[in-house]
């Protein structure tokens, strides 16, 4: 394996994600002010009045128009971007589906926010995940140098042939959106190297009018639908080949689908995304030293949602607690979005580990380490007794 | 890899498929694409103003169908009603203001007197069954 080479900086997860827009060498880039993933879009604007980027910057009325600008964009054949946060994710609701059914690769940047109310500044993930079933490849970063390698990775999956799907490349609001951190930066000509230029088929072009987006004749929706799940789910050997492209070429390791950390010989773990799976790792480390079999799994990717993977994982275990970072109103048991997503992975299995979830980061709160402690405790006894009292333990409400 | 996800995706059988994103070409001549016709939608029918007119092909660039044309030898601007929804787009953009939105109730062939736009090819298949 490479070493990991090249710049080093101090940058927050925006700084990074534009930094690596920067060398991606994006053509058009569509903004609307909403915090926190604002900054991405003024260091885009400064780069482009610089002269430091050959950049269209359009401005949108509103993320509605703001994400119309990005699909017009994409099927013109440039490489576009935009981003948005909270309640503008879910105001730009509509577009989702056109631009992946019109297979536009468009890339956007979420930094997560609570929907109103409170509007909080901070990192709820319900504003992205309420899209989830809308066609486009998403995933988290948890570590801004995670952020700027996502944003190259996931261009590069997007725009395979094979796949030609939007991406949403998600971060946490503030803990990752705002909180520098180390980032290596490698050289431009690796940049090049790992990410060729767009190749848009059928771009339009006004000498060769095309019609994007038609009426179907009746009889052909179902086939659109099938052709649109074989785009989803013929995307994870390509987001196999492509991640482990990505780690021989600048000497990471990331898992292509789910990282586990500490779990050879656990016996109980959380399962995270996002941001709060920093913190949770400190935790897990706390808690070992403590001589508690907890181990870390994170999920890479929301959609295509890696099923397989996701069952072979956590059937390891005695008990699994999945830390919810959003709300899900009166789902199937009341806890967030991934408990319906991990029960349901789990389902086709012999053996079922206990699960549980924890309701925490709620309305942007930090979750404390003495909170993941708390997780701990729960998940060990839980585990010895082989079933839970609740399906969501929301944290500072419940004993242990 | 791919085996493993071969469980999730769907074979479409050779007859069944359609175009890559349902992308395809725009309708060039009137009749093409007959199960398309959109041209009964429309409630208002542009209509120019030749003498008004100058020719810089703003409406046929905003054409969100690509029904604005050139027609004789180049000459004027025409449109094919076959597909026009009536958006007013065209209207909008005119520096000019040489595109007139008339409703279609004043045509002797405006579209609620028109029985071919509303007979359309597939709909007259599902009522002769």
């Amino acid at each position: 394996m490479a070493e990991r080479t090249g710049t080093v900086k101090f940058l927050t997860g925006l700084g990074a994600v534009a930094t690596a827009l920067k060398m991606a060498d994006i053509d058009v880039a569509s903004s609307y002010p909403i915090r926190p993933y604002t900054g991405a879009m003024m260091m885009l604007s400064q780069m482009a009045a610089r002269g430091e980027l050959d950049l269209e910057f359009v401005h949108g009325e509103g993320e509605h128009g703001q994400l119309g600008i990005a699909h017009g964009a994409s099927a013109a054949g440039a490489r576009a971007f935009t981003g948005s946060s909270g309640v503008g994710v879910t105001y730009a609701m509509e577009t989702y589906s056109p631009i992946s059914g019109g297979r536009c690769p468009v890339q956007m940047l979420i930094g997560n926010r609570t929907l109103d109310p409170p509007g909080d500044f901070g990192s709820e993930h319900t504003d992205a995940l309420s899209t989830r079933d809308q066609g486009w490849l998403m995933g988290w970063a948890h570590t801004p140098q995670e952020a700027f390698d996502n944003t190259l990775m996931f261009y590069r999956i997007g725009e395979d042939a094979r796949v030609s799907l939007p991406q949403m490349n998600c971060q946490d609001g503030y803990f990752i959106t705002h909180i520098p951190a180390k980032v290596v930066i490698p050289s431009q000509e690796e940049v090049n190297k790992f990410l060729p230029p767009l190749n848009f088929p059928d771009a339009l072009d006004p000498l060769n009018p095309l019609g994007h987006g038609p009426q179907l004749f009746p009889g052909q929706g179902h086939v659109l639908e099938a052709d649109r799940v074989n785009a989803m789910m013929g995307a994870f050997p390509v987001i196999d080949e492509v991640v482990n492209a990505f780690n021989a070429q600048f000497g990471t390791d990331y898992a292509p689908f789910v990282e586990q950390y500490r779990c050879e010989d656990a016996e109980y773990v959380l399962f995270i995304n996002g941001g709060h799976a920093y913190t949770a790792k400190f935790a897990v480390n706390h808690m070992r030293e403590k001589g508690m079999k907890i181990g870390l799994v994170r999920p890479r990717w929301i959609r295509p949602w890696a099923t397989d993977v996701v069952a072979d994982i956590l059937s390891k275990f005695k008990a699994v607690g999945v830390v919810e970072t959003n709300n899900a109103f009166g789902a199937a048991r009341q806890a967030g979005i991934l408990t319906l997503e991990v029960a349901t992975s789990l389902y086709q299995c012999d053996k079922k580990p206990v699960l549980t979830a924890f309701m925490g980061g709620l309305g942007g709160e930090v979750i404390r380490l003495d909170e993941f402690y708390y997780m701990g405790d729960v998940l060990k006894k839980v585990a010895a007794e082989g079933k839970a009292d609740r399906t969501a333990y929301w944290i500072g409400f419940h004993n242990v | 890899m791919k085996e493993r996800y071969k469980k999730y995706t769907v074979d479409i059988p050779e007859d069944m498929k359609i175009p890559y994103a349902c992308i395809v070409e725009s309708p060039k001549v009137n009749g093409e694409q007959p199960q398309m016709l959109t041209g009964g939608w429309r409630i208002y029918r542009p209509v120019v103003d030749h003498d008004k007119c100058v020719l810089c092909k703003s409406c046929i660039l905003a054409c969100p169908d690509a029904t604005v044309l050139l027609v004789d030898g180049g000459q004027k601007i025409g449109f094919n009603l076959d597909y026009c929804k009536g958006c007013g787009l065209c209207t909008w953009v005119c520096p000019v203001n040489a595109i007139d939105r008339v409703p279609e109730l004043d045509f002797e062939d405006g579209v609620p007197f028109q029985d071919a736009l509303f007979l359309l090819p597939h709909v007259e298949r599902l009522y002769a069954d």
